[in-house]
């Protein structure tokens, strides 16, 4: 099995690349806090990636990094061989934040189209691509309701319908379900990796969440804290499609264990 | 079950479905409580004044009654005054909010000018306008008005541009940072999530602006060349000792105010029934 998921990630190609890159603050004090420590990674076209640290450890700078929200101190990030300033212009980035960001004025369907009428696409279009969108997340009844009717999970499920809606390259999540209760978190797990089966997108993922990380990824990057580094790259060779059962398995407790070991100054 | 019962009246009180009732009840009971003893004579003997300085409320209801046409003539200048002076004036601030979200470097200083106009008193800014506009037309009706809207624009000025840039710039945590990695341009984020996010904003600066225009129009009138509008009839009645007369033009300012409050409301309740 393990053989096999090797076999098909040859084929894939790198997409991003992240060569040295540091990022440095000033915090208060006006002292320089280095927040990204010389981070190289390369992640694979329709690869699933979990940056894992605990907070403080820079796995959201390095998210911002990649997103052009944020310009590295020094180092540089390419994706496609361009830089991540221009991907963003050719709007081929998908994001979802920690909370859902929906617009409150705007019903369910036209927060799913916000986007699509900002990249000028058709109104039959936008249309069309919002009700499929809202079909695959399983919230077609709810199209026409306003933010405020729906519940925390399915604001987010909103959120993640609108980043894959723009049809991205590149998918990044920020700790998206950190403020999910625990049943609401798993079933929006499998929603998650249905659609990227469906999509393939390349995703990365920051979560703080060791199982989460594991449960959802191809790879795992453990990132330490102070200054935040990448302490280790673990590969998840869990079969796909995951599936809530593994979660018992001795393959998924060992890994969990593997992760956690890997953090630098011991285990958390 | 024993303390349940003992509870059972805090337990009333508490109640989400009965508190936005009790919230409606309780200014009205006290409001009619206050006629009650207004009406018997009971608030004059605890204020120690008579019928003729303050008369009760069926005389005032009665001059309403007899005088309506006279009244609604007043109503009808007082009202177009604060109408007219909080539109262009809330279109100005709102203009200046723009103004200072579009320029950040001196949108903060230039607004706190601006805030500054709303700790001018209106006495005195109202006979220092009648003043000014003493040129602007040779009919009195005339110069009187502009005296008067541009009172109650400067108050409305203020209050709409402060809470309007507030309304424009605190926008929802990450909503930036969504818009930049969809490559929007400033004007597109300035019309799908800035102006939008401002509504809201918007009635709150009504909600003291409405009144606030109603209190404006009145003082001004006071001060104002031509002799027309319930603020300058509680004027000029307290000049001649008519007490009655004039409380009945004090009631009236009452009711404009607080309708005019409900038309808003009413307005809110609409525009906003989606939001949170």
């Amino acid at each position: 099995m393990s053989e096999m998921i090797k076999e098909r990630e040859v084929e894939r190609e790198v997409e991003i690349k992240i060569d040295d890159v540091c990022m440095s603050f000033k915090d208060n004090n006006s002292n320089d806090v280095q927040a990204l420590n010389r981070i190289n990674l390369a992640i694979k076209k329709g690869e699933f990636i979990a940056l894992l640290g605990p907070s403080g450890c820079g796995k959201t700078t390095l998210l911002r990094t990649i997103a052009d929200l944020l310009e590295p101190t020094s180092g540089k990030v390419r994706i496609s061989g361009m830089t991540p300033k221009e991907i963003r212009l050719q709007q081929k980035f998908g994001i979802v934040f920690q909370n859902p960001v929906l617009f409150e004025w705007r019903t369910v369907k036209k927060n799913v189209e916000l986007p699509l009428e900002i990249m000028y696409w058709s109104k039959v279009e936008r249309k069309k691509q919002a009700d499929r969108m809202l079909e695959l997340v399983g919230l077609t009844k709810f199209a026409d309701h306003y933010p405020k009717q729906l519940s925390g999970g399915m604001q987010q499920r909103v959120g993640i319908a609108r980043a894959f809606g723009i049809k991205p390259n590149i998918l990044l999540m920020d700790e998206p379900f950190s403020a999910l209760d625990e049943f609401t978190k798993e079933k929006l797990h499998d929603d998650l990796l249905k659609i990227w089966r469906e999509t393939n997108k390349t995703v990365i993922f920051v979560t703080h969440n060791i199982q989460e990380a594991v449960y959802l990824s191809d790879k795992v990057c453990v990132l330490s804290p102070h200054p935040g580094r990448l302490s280790a790259v673990v590969e998840i060779d869990l079969p796909r499609p995951r599936t809530i059962g593994m979660k018992d398995s001795i393959q998924f407790t060992e890994l969990v264990a593997k992760v956690r070991n890997s953090f630098e100054g011991g285990s958390l | 079950m024993i303390k349940r019962k003992k509870n059972i009246f805090i337990r009333f009180f508490r109640n989400p479905k009965v508190q936005p009732f009790l919230s409606v009840i309780l200014p009205v009971a006290l409001g009619v409580l206050v006629f009650a003893l207004w009406q018997t004579q009971i608030l004059h003997k605890i204020l120690g004044t008579d019928t003729f300085t303050l008369p009760l409320p069926s005389q005032i209801n009665r001059i309403i009654g007899d005088n309506l046409p006279k009244i609604m003539l007043n109503v009808k200048a007082t009202v177009l005054v604060a109408v007219i002076g909080l539109a262009i004036g809330s279109f100005i601030g709102y203009l200046i909010a723009v103004l200072a979200t579009v320029f950040p470097r001196w949108g903060a200083g230039g607004l706190s000018i601006v805030a500054a106009f709303n700790a001018i008193p209106i006495v005195a800014l109202a006979p220092v306008m009648t003043n000014w506009t003493k040129d602007v037309s040779s009919d009195a009706s005339v110069r009187s008005m502009v005296a008067k809207v541009l009172v109650v624009m400067i108050v409305s000025i203020a209050t709409m541009s402060v809470n309007a840039y507030r309304g424009l710039n605190n926008l929802p945590e990450f909503s930036l940072d969504l818009m930049k990695s969809y490559a929007a341009k400033k004007r597109v984020v300035f019309f799908k999530l800035r102006l939008p996010n401002s509504v809201p904003y918007i009635f709150t600066a009504l909600r003291v602006g409405v009144p606030s225009s109603v209190i404006s129009a009145i003082v001004s009138e006071y001060f104002a060349e031509y002799i027309t509008g319930v603020g300058r009839q509680i004027r000029e009645n307290i000049v001649i000792a008519q007490y009655a007369t004039a409380w009945t033009y004090i009631a009236v300012a009452c009711l404009i105010g607080i309708s005019m409050y409900c038309i808003l409301m009413m307005f809110e309740g609409i525009l906003l029934r989606n939001r949170k």
